[in-house]
């Protein structure tokens, strides 16, 4: 049994404003050396898929620089297939209308390979996950279409387009809703579904045409309702983080201090693959002073870190005070700063004694380049 | 050759030495595939500097507990040296018609690649060592072999005189020719010591090793039989001046002390620097953790670690967990090393995948600073030190 994965890039590029004006989800840095790419391509390498399609439609050239040949994943082989695939042609610069649209633009691509299934997903949910698991549960169900589902809702924040389900023992989706709770009992879909290749062409080619464009809404939710659709539940046990709001994204990069959680999904037998940049090893000086925070490879440390997530190449100088922050990639932090619940985008520069408070459910934004 | 193609100059690496010295480090790995600096492998300073430098074909000659370096080297993508001409290449010894061998001596090894570099028709061979710290800028050495009209160009470091007597001294005249060559001079006459790295005009080295593999009382090696041969000859040899750093680490000692001058600011040896990347084979390892409890000084931290003791002037490896409560002083903690609580590690080298029980004691701050590099303790790979266990002391 074979499987092909696609993966959405661009779907919830609204919900993160600021931090996605220039670049889609998929490209969004996360947890210190990741994008949330990794995550879920990593996953699927992982589960031994080696035909990958990655959906993208406008803002994706940090997508792929960072991708590359996807040598780091291990998909830069002759028996593998890794596209990524942009619009044909299209000048215009907004979301697709759901995945559904999405996928129209992957249809040669889907007819093009041979696996029998096919996983797709976005990029939004942080999980370490064998997909391989999931289709031989899929398979064994012979429902039509698998949600997969998990019950951690401690990063939860209920979303319009969350599609909430219940199920009965056997795994057969019992009731399906988006945007409602459902209940004690209920399981959160994490936007990762499994079908056959086939099927999921027939879906495209009937639905798009008559300007149904959401797999969830406009496919599953109304097929349950006439009862014309199987649904299997594929509970998903491990942590499950989901990064649907900046709040949420804010708060999720510290949650992966938690250890239970890094030892999951940094787990050695599943690795999370990542660009690799050959930085030199982390150095603290004398005068540095880290507690509870993560520190990735090329970082010079010389000021005080506290609940802090630095990523790679940042340099933080001596007497600044960092809290609740996440520091992205080539940012220099000044002598004296004081940083507070902030996300500090890439390449920054905070000059010394410089001053930046936010709230902790409001943290405060600096685009990727500026000078503060 | 292959299709006309060819290069103009191709490094070869001696990669087979033991490294005895180096004892239980390299009791099941190459010497220079031992870790250093908290992500590298001494290799990659050599693969790096050819990198750097232009070079993109590297002979790599392995013979001793190959399996490791094999591994760490691969198909040589780390450092871009996966190439469709040229790249990196391993060579072991091989069966040949009429005799096989292992390689005998550094000049052996090369006399028994000659087919290899022949196949890219080079025109300068640089013969290098996997066994020294240095950034260097092969390309510029390339150009002074060039200006000065050599057959042979050698790489040396000026040493304080006190200290010559511990190196190969090259006695050069006014215009930098070589014109004696010295073994661990008593009564060194020059400053100028050997790094081991030599450039050759291939027509030339060629000539010489086959002379040197006909000589049945020659011990096959570049210091005592082929550049004191070439000097014989009245070849035209010159030194080229090296002023960075560089440190032969092929004793314990050397190696504690090359992994603390990382942390010395006042020591020339910067592994942050974009515009010279030492490249390393990285494993998907995520950021390390530094928890409440944690202190951490002077040190170097690699990814993959979680950090909840106090580390201090240390050299931390990739994956490696130091609990609450252990301390780490002076060290060099090699890749994924568990230090359990209470623990206590000073002045040591703790060798790969090791476990250092709760409450164990290794090594001790030397009692008089001067001796401090005497004193080091090593912990071999894959070694247990049972709990509330002393080693060292």
């Amino acid at each position: 049994m074979k499987m092909t994965g696609i993966i959405f890039s661009n779907v919830y590029d609204t919900s993160l404003g600021d931090l996605t004006m220039k670049r889609t989800v998929a490209s969004l840095p996360f947890g210190g050396r990741y994008r949330l790419v990794d995550f879920v391509l990593s996953n699927m390498v992982n589960s031994g898929i080696s035909s990958i399609g990655l959906i993208t439609k406008y803002n994706y050239q940090s997508l792929m620089d960072h991708l590359g040949s996807g040598a780091e994943w291990d998909l830069s082989r002759k028996n593998a297939n890794f596209y990524i695939l942009p619009p044909f042609a299209s000048g215009v610069t907004n979301v697709y209308r759901g995945n559904l649209e999405a996928l129209s633009n992957a249809v040669q691509f889907l007819q093009s390979i041979k696996p029998d299934y096919v996983v797709m997903c976005d990029t939004t949910v942080i999980c370490n996950i064998n997909y391989k698991k999931a289709l031989a549960a899929h398979v064994a169900s012979g429902a039509d279409v698998t949600v997969i589902a998990s019950r951690d809702l401690r990063a939860y924040e209920s979303v319009d387009s969350d599609l909430v389900l219940t199920k009965d023992e056997s795994g057969k989706a019992t009731d399906l809703a988006i945007g409602q709770d459902l209940g004690d009992d209920s399981l959160v879909g994490m936007g990762m579904f499994i079908v056959e290749r086939k099927f999921l062409l027939s879906i495209i080619n009937n639905y798009v045409s008559r300007g149904r464009y959401s797999f969830e809404k406009d496919f599953l939710l109304s097929r349950f309702a006439d009862d014309s659709v199987n649904v299997n539940v594929y509970e998903f046990k491990g942590p499950v983080l989901r990064n649907h709001s900046i709040l949420s994204y804010f708060k999720n990069n510290f949650r992966i201090m938690d250890e239970a959680i890094r030892e999951d999904i940094f787990t050695t037998k599943a690795p999370i693959y990542t660009k690799v940049r050959d930085e030199a090893p982390a150095y603290y000086a004398e005068s540095s002073s880290v507690s509870d925070s993560l520190v990735a490879d090329g970082c010079v440390i010389k000021g005080k870190l506290e609940n802090t997530v630095v990523f790679r190449d940042v340099t933080v100088d001596e007497g600044a005070k960092i809290k609740n922050a996440i520091i992205m990639q080539g940012t220099t932090i000044g002598r004296g700063a004081k940083i507070e619940n902030a996300i500090i985008d890439k390449n920054v520069t905070i000059s010394a004694g410089a001053t930046l408070v936010g709230g902790s459910s409001s943290p405060i934004i600096v685009h990727k380049g500026d000078t503060i | 050759m292959i299709r006309g193609k060819s290069k103009e100059c191709i490094a070869m690496l001696l990669a087979g030495g033991q490294g005895s010295r180096l004892k239980v480090l390299t009791e099941a790995t190459a010497k220079p595939a031992v870790p250093f600096g908290g992500k590298y492998r001494i290799i990659d300073f050599p693969l790096s500097n050819c990198v750097n430098s232009g070079i993109d074909t590297v002979g790599i000659m392995t013979q001793y507990q190959p399996l490791e370096l094999n591994d760490y080297i691969g198909t040589g993508s780390p450092w871009g040296l996966d190439r469709n001409f040229g790249g990196v290449h391993i060579l072991p010894p091989y069966a040949q018609s009429g005799k096989s061998e292992w390689y005998k001596g550094t000049a052996n090894a090369i006399y028994q690649n000659i087919n290899f570099v022949d196949r890219y028709e080079p025109e300068y061979v640089l013969v290098l060592s996997g066994d020294h710290i240095y950034k260097m800028d092969y390309d510029k050495m390339l150009r002074y072999h060039k200006e000065k009209g050599a057959e042979c160009t050698i790489a040396v470091l000026d040493v304080p005189l006190e200290e010559a007597s511990r190196f190969g001294i090259m006695n050069t005249n006014d215009d930098d020719s070589i014109y004696e060559f010295e073994e661990k001079p008593k009564q060194p006459k020059s400053t100028k010591a050997s790094m081991g790295v030599y450039l050759f005009d291939w027509k030339i080295l060629k000539q010489y090793l086959i002379d040197d593999e006909a000589d049945p009382n020659s011990s096959n090696d570049f210091g005592k039989n082929i550049i004191p041969n070439l000097l014989a000859d009245g070849k035209k040899l010159f030194a080229y001046q090296f002023d960075g750093y560089w440190k032969d680490v092929g004793t314990l000692q050397s190696l504690w002390e090359a992994n603390m001058d990382l942390l010395d600011p006042s020591v020339p040896i910067e592994l942050k620097d974009k515009d010279y990347k030492i490249y390393a084979r990285n494993y998907a390892e995520p950021p390390s953790l530094i928890t409440k409890s944690a202190e951490i000084n002077n040190s170097f931290i690699a990814e993959g670690c979680t950090i909840k003791g106090s580390v201090k002037n240390s050299v931390i490896s990739t994956g490696c967990k130091i609990a609450e409560d252990a301390i780490v002083i002076n060290s060099v903690i090699m890749p994924d090393v568990e230090i359990k609580s209470g623990a206590v590690v000073k002045y040591a080298i703790i060798g790969q995948e090791s476990v250092v029980g709760m409450n164990a004691k290794v090594g001790e701050i030397p009692t008089d600073g001067a001796s401090a590099k005497e004193d080091i303790c090593v912990v071999g790979k894959n070694t247990i030190i049972a709990a509330g266990d002393v080693v060292g002391q």
